[in-house]
């Protein structure tokens, strides 16, 4: 696959419109420069920005931790089980 | 046992199964759907999402958790996806340990850490729209959901 996939779920789907889409990039990149791509492609998403975590290929991450094409990362609002 | 599930669970049985000789106790929790009432409207049912399979391998993360602080034995995590409705069980959690102290903690603690970082969301629908709880996004326009 050419790019990243970006799932995103409950809240944040919402706010995004979609619950999957591809960020397209050439080499790896730190997860946190995927933000500013996702936030200008979703603005009512970027409003939510300080509720969210990620996760890397199912594994949460830090905003420092590399990402490159073919990976899965995931867009997790607050949980809220039980 | 630790599953997601989309069919009502079975709580007789998951207690059943963890029925064993060499404990004296068994300490369950089980999560059932609330409603609640504001501005005139009400919750008619919670509907569930999971991310999977990041959220089957964190309740075996959180099962694994407890084998480390507590002498437990059995340990069952079972969480409903979609809609259920209102007095159903959404989670339930079985622990059987040989007393009833690590029993108690630990099916306690299982609790507190799915909703620490189980990748599990729920919306309430209500009759006038619908929130997502932790978020505070929905399409209810009452004040409450603001």
């Amino acid at each position: 696959m050419n790019g990243i996939k970006i799932l995103l779920f409950g809240a944040a789907a919402d706010r995004a419109g979609t619950r999957e889409t591809v960020l397209p990039v050439e080499e790896e990149v730190a997860l946190g420069d995927l933000w500013p791509v996702l936030a200008g492609r979703y603005p009512k998403l970027a409003e939510m920005q300080h509720n969210l975590a990620f996760a890397v290929n199912g594994e949460y991450a830090r905003m420092e931790d590399r990402v490159s094409s073919g990976d899965e990362v995931a867009v997790l609002p607050p949980v809220s089980g039980g | 046992m630790f599953a997601i599930v989309e069919e009502p669970i079975d709580v007789g049985s998951l207690i059943v199964a963890a029925q064993r000789p060499d404990c004296g106790a068994i300490s369950t929790f089980i999560g059932t759907t609330r409603i609640d009432e504001s501005d005139g409207a009400r919750v008619e049912h919670l509907e569930y999402e999971a991310y999977r399979p990041m959220a089957d391998r964190k309740l075996e993360e959180i099962g694994a958790e407890i084998t480390e602080r507590w002498d437990v034995r059995e340990i069952s995590i079972v969480h409903r996806l979609g809609r259920v409705n209102p007095g159903e069980p959404s989670v339930a959690i079985v622990v059987a340990a040989p007393r009833r102290g690590p029993a108690f903690e630990a099916s306690r603690y299982a609790i507190e850490r799915i909703k620490q970082i189980v990748p599990i969301w729920k919306r309430e629908v209500w009759s006038d729209g619908y929130m997502w709880v932790g978020s505070q996004t929905g399409t209810r326009s009452t004040p409450a959901a603001k």
